[in-house]
């Protein structure tokens, strides 16, 4: 007779609780008391801090694909199209995907680490035993602040990389900033963006959902806290794919 | 953990700045859909829109004026087709313009043309209100080019045959060409025929030089003679007057 093993029984374990600890992200959301201040504070090292690294990250993206796009363009005789074709695939797909892959990387590791230290040093159950509602308290303003700040932060990874774009262009031949933006932009339909912006949602309710359910339920020593935080960044990234995957099915579905 | 001081401003900041772009992103682009800016509707009937799609293009003087809102089968030969055009062109579009469709490039997508009508004069002229069905005149189709395409190459083939007949019957040394290059005994009758005609037109040079010693005849042709060498002298003349001239022409140029 065929057995689960150990090692799927607990991957079943942890699945579900990540499940029920994503529900439970819905139940207390709505729930006073509202920590504006935290929830500002949270937005800010979530928002505000990543700023340059997406800001270079994204630049480079727009520019390197610029350049890398160029021969196999220039071999159609369709040079004029590379704005379009950047403006198409930054906005669609790279943009969101490297901004969420590089905050799962930034903001997830940080909030396993976090969490995970807290529950070490029993932080999180000395605020249960002075009746405070830890999950509410710590989790409910980090998941909020992720998933309200990623999409705001594509946008700008957008911007930038199709500056980045513009830059690389001029490397070769001259555009005026005006005639690439609204060759790029002619490309762009709402079709595009529409979707593309929808789905930065749930890449950063993903991301901060799963850092900190890592940090929340570590168990054990020191060590174990930069488990989570690594499992937290793995598991991050891998959503982030999986959710990009459902959503371009989706979309697909609904521009036939 | 310790909060900054200036977090909520630079996190407005930051907020704001990307909100304006997503806004301004938006409104570039609905710009261009003719979803913010001052529109109205037209419309035209096809007998079919060959691959139309809703969201392509409508030109007028070859500048993109608006976007297809929909395309909806009317009866079983006819499709309606509404345009969403921007205002600012309204004045120029009359009610006697044509639309049809046409392709953005050898693959690109297919747009409406809307060109202006023949007839400049008469009511027909003046400038479209909007809701108005716009005349139509039917695209052509690759089906109809492939039709006409294959009429063409069965003329063709017509013609081929008969052409390889011809040689064949020319070659074969039938009928009055095929005699002409095919024939030997033709071209020896013909040698001859001249070598004769040569004989008989050394003859008559001799009954003429007969016919100059003749008492009747000789008077003309002394005349002749005469004629000749006075405008041979002329000549003379002129040609010394002219070259005395040019040395001195030259020598002032």
């Amino acid at each position: 007779m065929l057995t689960p093993t150990p090692y799927l029984k607990k991957t079943f374990y942890q699945t579900g609780d990540q499940i029920a600890f994503a529900a439970r992200f819905f139940r207390e959301v709505f729930r006073p008391p509202y920590q504006w201040r935290e929830i500002i504070f949270q937005c800010y090292l979530v928002g505000y801090k990543s700023l340059l690294l997406i800001g270079i990250t994204g630049f480079i993206m727009g520019l390197v694909l610029t350049i890398q796009t160029r021969p196999s363009m220039a071999a159609f005789g369709a040079e004029s199209l590379i704005p379009g074709m950047v403006s198409v695939s930054v906005i669609r797909e790279i943009g969101p995907v490297i901004t969420a892959l590089i905050c799962s990387g930034n903001i997830g590791s940080r909030m396993g680490a976090e969490l995970g230290s807290m529950r070490v040093t029993e932080q999180i159950d000395a605020m249960e035993v002075s009746a405070v509602n830890p999950y509410h308290f710590l989790v409910v303003k980090r998941v909020l602040a992720t998933t309200l700040m990623i999409p705001l932060l594509v946008v700008f990874a957008d911007s930038v990389g199709l500056f980045g774009s513009y830059v690389a262009m001029n490397i070769h031949s001259r555009s005026t900033l005006y005639h690439f933006f609204s060759q790029a932009m002619g490309k762009i339909d709402f079709g595009d963006i529409f979707p593309a912006f929808v789905k930065t949602f749930f890449f950063g309710f993903a991301i901060g959902i799963i850092g900190c359910f890592k940090g929340y339920h570590v168990s054990g020593g020191t060590e174990s806290v930069g488990k989570a935080a690594n499992s937290a960044v793995v598991s991050a990234s891998l959503a982030v794919f999986v959710i990009d995957m459902l959503a371009v099915q989706i979309t697909d579905l609904f521009n036939r | 953990m310790p909060k900054e001081p200036g977090y909520r401003w630079k996190l407005g900041l930051f907020a704001t700045i990307t909100l304006v772009l997503l806004v301004i992103a938006i409104f570039v682009i609905g710009r261009q859909k003719n979803l913010f800016g001052s529109v109205f509707n037209i419309s035209t009937v096809f007998r079919s829109v060959s691959g139309l799609k809703v969201g392509n293009n409508v030109r007028f003087g070859g500048i993109d004026v608006g976007t297809i809102d929909d395309i909806e089968l009317m009866t079983d030969t006819t499709v309606r087709v509404d345009m969403v055009i921007q205002s600012s062109v309204k004045k120029f579009i009359h009610r006697n313009s044509v639309a049809s469709i046409s392709s953005d490039g050898l693959m690109g997508d297919k747009v409406i043309v809307i060109a202006p009508g023949q007839d400049t004069t008469g009511a027909q002229r003046a400038p479209v209100n909007g809701n108005e069905i716009l005349e139509s005149r039917a695209p052509i189709e690759t089906d109809q080019i492939m039709v006409s395409l294959k009429t063409s190459a069965d003329n063709a083939a017509i013609i081929t045959t008969q052409l390889a007949e011809l040689t064949s019957r020319i070659n074969s040394g039938k009928g009055a060409l095929g005699k002409l290059l095919k024939d030997t005994t033709l071209s020896s009758n013909i040698s001859s025929t001249m070598k004769n005609l040569k004989k008989s037109s050394e003859g008559l040079n001799e009954n003429m030089e007969a016919a100059k010693h003749n008492f009747l005849l000789r008077g003309y042709f002394k005349k002749k003679e005469k004629e000749k060498k006075k405008k041979e002298e002329e000549e003379q003349k002129k040609e010394e007057e002219s070259s005395g001239k040019t040395p001195k022409d030259q020598k002032k140029q």
